[in-house]
C-alpha cells in the first residue's frame, strides 16, 4: 500500500473493542452501506466484474464475437517468445529507469529554485506551472512541431549555441529522449508537490544548520533532501505506476507512421497491448498482458517501499 | 588619563565594518543575480513551446515552413486593384527593380501588374536558375483567421463534422462527468470521513486499493461490456456513465477535506436530532465549497483531456471529443500546422482560463491528492 503522507492513520476504534452486531450497529452498517452504494455498485460493475473477465480471457483464446476457446497458459507462454512484447517492454523499461528519475530530479531542482526569495516569484511559478495543465494531445502534437526537422524550432535555437541538432522525430535513438523532453514539460504537478514539501522543511532547522556553519549545499543534503524524502518516493512511485501505462504521448507521437514509429522505437508495453487487443482484436493475449503489467507494477511498488525503507525519513 | 581613543580609530573599525557590509551585499547581489538568472534560463524552457504554439497559430500558410525559422508571424502585403487583393512582390524587371502585384503564378511563372499603373503587365519566371526574380514581400501580421478556419474544417475532407462538434462534444462529456463525480462521490466520502459502521476501514482500504489497478487490465472487458453487451459503442454513455459511480480519487480529496469539519458541529445537529443525510446536505456540503470546486475543476481536466476513453469508444467523427479530433486532424491531412496549432490553442484555452479564475484551487487539489495529469 503506498503511504499518503496525508492520510489520517489515526485509529477511529480501539483496538480491544470488537464490533458487536447489536440492533445499533447493523443499523449503522445499512446506513453506511447505503451511502457508499455508488462506490459498492461501481466497484463491482466496473472494476471486479472487469478484472475476473481480463483474467478469464487471459486464460483462454478469444476474438471478440467468436466463442471463448480455454488455452491454459498458452497466452502468457506466447510472450516469452514475442520479440515485440520484448522490445516493447525494453522500451517501457527505458522510460521508466531513464525517465523516471530524470523527471524527479529536474522537478526537484525547479522546485528549489521556486523556492528561492526572488522578486516575481508567483509569476515564475505560473510559467512553470502552466504546461502541465495543456491537454496531452495539444502538448505532443506541440512537441512534434517543435522537434519537426523542417520548420521546428528545437534544432534551430541549438543552432545558434552550435549545436547540430538530431533528428528527433524520424532517428530510433532519439525518439524515446523527445518523449522524456515532453514529459519534462509537462512536470508542473510534480513540481508543486515537492514545492510544498519544501515549504514543509522547518525553517529553525535550516538556520540552525546556517548558525553552525552549513553552507547552502550541506543544508539541502543533510537537511532539506532527507526532509522531503517520503515526498520523493510518492513521486517515484506514481512516476513508475504512470510510465508503466504510458500511451497516449506515444500514440500520437508516431506522427503519420504505424504504432510504435519510428521502426518501433515508441512501442511501449501498453501501445503494444492496445495494439493486439484494438488492432489484432486478440482480447485473450491482450488480456494476459495486461495481468503481467499490473504484476509487474504491484512487484516494482512493493520493491521500491522495500528499498525505500532505508531511505526515507517521516518526521514525527 | 586620556580619555580620548585615538581618533583614527574609530573611522578605521567603522570603514572595516562597512567595507564588510558591503561585501556581504554584494556577495548577496551576486547571488541574487544567479538565481534570476537560472530561474529565467529554465523559465525559458517552459515558455518557448506556448510562445511557439500561439505565433504558429498566427501565421500564414506560406510562412510556417520558412527556414531558417522566424518567431513572428509573416505575411504577404496585399494591394487591392479593382475590389480584388493580391499580394505585392519585388520583381526583377527590364526597368529594374519594382513592386508590382501578383496577378496569377502558375509553374514558375508569374503575371505581374503595377498596381499604380494597372496597364503595365508583365510575365516573368519566378526563379531562374539559382536567381530569384519575383520574391513576395512580407510583413508581420498576425492571422486570426486561421481560428476560425481551423475550427470550421473537420478533422478529415468530407465528414462533416467540424471542430466546433467536437468541442461541443467535449463539454458535453465534461459537463456530465462533473455531475456524475459530484453526486456520486460526496456521500460516499462522508460515509467514510463522519459515520461509524462495521468494515468502514476495511471498504476504505479497498477504495484506495483500486487506485493501484492499470486501466490496461479493465480496459478490454468493459469495452465489451459497453459495446457488446449494452450496445453503447460511438456513444457517450461508456464515458459518462462510469463517473456517475465514485472513484478512489475524488473519494480520498473529499473525504480528507469533510475530516476537517469540526465534529463538534455534526454532533450538536445529531443532538437536535438530525438524520446523517440532513448533516451531510445541509451542514457538511454547504461548509464544503472549497473542495467541490477543486473536484469540479479536476474532473473537468480530466474530462477535457481524456484520450484512451474517446479512442476506445467513439468511431465515427461526428461524435469525436477535441482530443480525438485533433490526433485524427494531424494523422489524417498533411500536416496544416498553423491551423493545428490554433485548434491546440482553442483546445488549451478553456483550461488556462480556469486556471486563473482558480489558481487555488488548482494547487489546492494537487497537494491534497498528489493527482497528476
Amino acid at each position: 500500500m503506498i503511504k499518503f503522507p496525508a492520510l489520517d492513520r489515526k485509529p477511529t476504534q480501539s483496538k480491544g473493542e470488537r464490533p458487536r452486531w447489536s440492533a445499533r450497529s447493523r443499523r449503522n452498517f445499512i446506513q453506511g452501506m447505503i451511502f457508499i452504494l455508488p462506490w459498492t455498485i461501481g466497484f463491482l460493475l466496473f472494476t471486479i466484474y472487469p478484472m475476473g473477465m481480463s483474467l478469464i480471457y487471459s486464460f483462454t483464446e478469444y476474438h471478440p464475437r467468436q466463442p471463448l476457446v480455454w488455452n491454459s497458459f498458452e497466452n502468457y507462454v506466447r510472450m516469452f517468445s514475442d520479440t515485440l512484447f520484448w522490445k516493447s517492454l525494453w522500451n517501457t523499461l527505458y522510460m521508466v529507469v531513464f525517465g523516471v528519475p530524470l523527471t524527479l530530479l529536474a522537478s526537484f531542482i525547479c522546485a528549489v529554485l521556486l523556492n528561492l526569495k526572488v522578486r516575481g516569484q508567483s509569476i515564475y511559478r505560473v510559467i512553470y506551472f502552466l504546461p502541465s495543465i495543456v491537454p496531452t494531445v495539444a502538448s505532443t502534437l506541440l512537441w512534434l512541431w517543435i522537434l519537426n526537422p523542417q520548420g521546428g524550432i528545437m534544432n534551430t535555437l541549438l543552432g545558434y549555441v552550435g549545436i547540430q541538432g538530431p533528428n528527433w522525430l524520424n532517428n530510433p535513438l532519439w525518439s524515446k529522449p523527445s518523449l522524456i523532453l515532453l514529459g519534462l514539460w509537462g512536470m508542473g504537478g510534480t513540481i508543486v508537490i515537492y514545492l510544498s514539501g519544501l515549504q514543509d522543511v522547518p525553517v529553525n532547522l535550516l538556520e540552525a544548520a546556517e548558525l553552525d556553519g552549513a553552507n547552502w549545499w550541506q543544508r539541502l543534503r543533510y537537511i532539506t533532501i532527507p526532509m522531503v524524502s517520503p515526498i520523493t518516493l510518492f513521486n517515484l512511485i506514481t512516476g513508475m505506476i504512470g510510465m508503466f501505462q504510458y500511451f497516449a504521448q506515444a500514440y500520437i507521437f508516431r506522427g503519420t507512421g504505424g504504432l510504435g514509429a519510428p521502426l518501433g522505437s515508441t512501442l511501449f508495453y501498453s501501445v503494444y497491448l492496445y495494439q493486439q487487443g484494438f488492432q489484432y482484436l486478440d482480447f485473450g493475449y491482450a488480456s494476459a498482458m495486461a495481468w503481467l503489467l499490473f504484476l509487474i507494477i504491484l512487484g516494482c511498488t512493493i520493491l521500491l517501499l522495500k528499498m525505500s525503507e532505508r531511505f526515507t525519513y517521516y518526521a514525527g | 588619563m586620556s580619555t580620548f581613543t585615538p581618533a583614527s580609530n574609530i573611522p578605521s573599525g567603522k570603514v572595516e565594518g562597512l567595507r564588510r557590509l558591503s561585501k556581504k551585499r554584494l556577495v548577496n547581489f551576486i547571488k541574487s543575480l544567479g538565481s534570476h538568472a537560472i530561474i529565467n534560463f529554465v523559465g525559458l524552457f517552459f515558455l518557448i513551446p506556448f510562445l511557439w504554439m500561439l505565433m504558429t497559430a498566427f501565421k500564414s500558410n506560406q510562412d510556417v515552413f520558412h527556414t531558417p525559422p522566424r518567431w513572428l508571424p509573416y505575411d504577404n502585403v496585399r494591394v487591392e486593384i479593382n475590389g480584388q487583393r493580391f499580394p505585392l512582390y519585388q520583381v526583377q524587371t527590364p526597368d529594374g527593380l519594382r513592386e508590382l502585384a501578383a496577378l496569377k503564378i502558375e509553374s514558375g511563372m508569374g503575371t505581374f501588374v503595377d498596381p499604380q499603373n494597372p496597364s503595365y503587365i508583365i510575365e516573368t519566371e519566378i526563379q531562374h536558375g539559382t536567381l530569384t526574380l519575383a520574391k513576395p514581400i512580407m510583413h508581420v501580421s498576425f492571422r486570426w483567421q486561421n481560428f476560425p478556419e481551423a475550427m470550421q474544417r473537420g478533422s478529415r475532407p468530407g465528414v462533416g463534422a467540424s471542430f466546433w462538434v467536437y468541442f461541443k462534444n467535449s463539454l458535453i462529456i465534461a459537463f456530465f462527468a462533473i455531475v456524475g463525480t459530484l453526486l456520486a462521490n460526496t456521500p460516499v466520502a462522508y460515509a467514510f470521513a463522519r459515520l461509524r459502521f462495521p468494515g468502514r476501514d476495511a471498504f476504505f482500504v479497498l477504495v484506495l486499493a483500486t487506485m493501484m489497478l492499470p486501466y490496461q487490465v479493465t480496459m478490454i472487458p468493459l469495452y465489451h461490456l459497453f459495446n457488446e453487451m449494452l450496445g453503447w459503442g460511438n456513444t457517450f454513455l461508456p464515458l459518462i456513465v462510469p463517473t456517475f459511480f465514485a472513484n478512489a480519487y475524488d473519494v480520498f480529496l473529499l473525504r480528507q477535506f469533510f475530516r476537517t469539519i469540526p465534529e463538534e458541529m455534526c454532533d450538536a445537529a445529531r443532538v437536535d436530532g438530525a438524520s446523517e443525510w440532513q448533516i451531510f446536505t445541509r451542514l457538511v456540503l454547504p461548509l464544503s465549497v472549497p473542495v467541490l470546486a477543486t473536484v469540479v475543476v479536476f474532473t473537468f481536466l480530466w474530462a477535457w483531456n481524456d484520450f484512451t476513453g474517446p479512442l476506445l469508444f467513439l468511431t465515427s467523427p461526428d461524435k469525436f471529443t477535441m482530443a480525438l479530433g485533433l490526433r485524427d486532424f494531424q494523422g489524417q491531412r498533411t500536416m496544416v500546422w498553423n491551423q493545428l496549432m490554433a485548434a491546440a490553442t482553442v483546445f488549451t484555452i478553456p483550461i488556462v482560463i480556469a486556471f486563473f479564475f482558480a489558481q487555488k484551487t488548482f494547487i489546492q487539489g494537487i497537494k491534497l491528492t498528489g493527482l497528476k495529469e
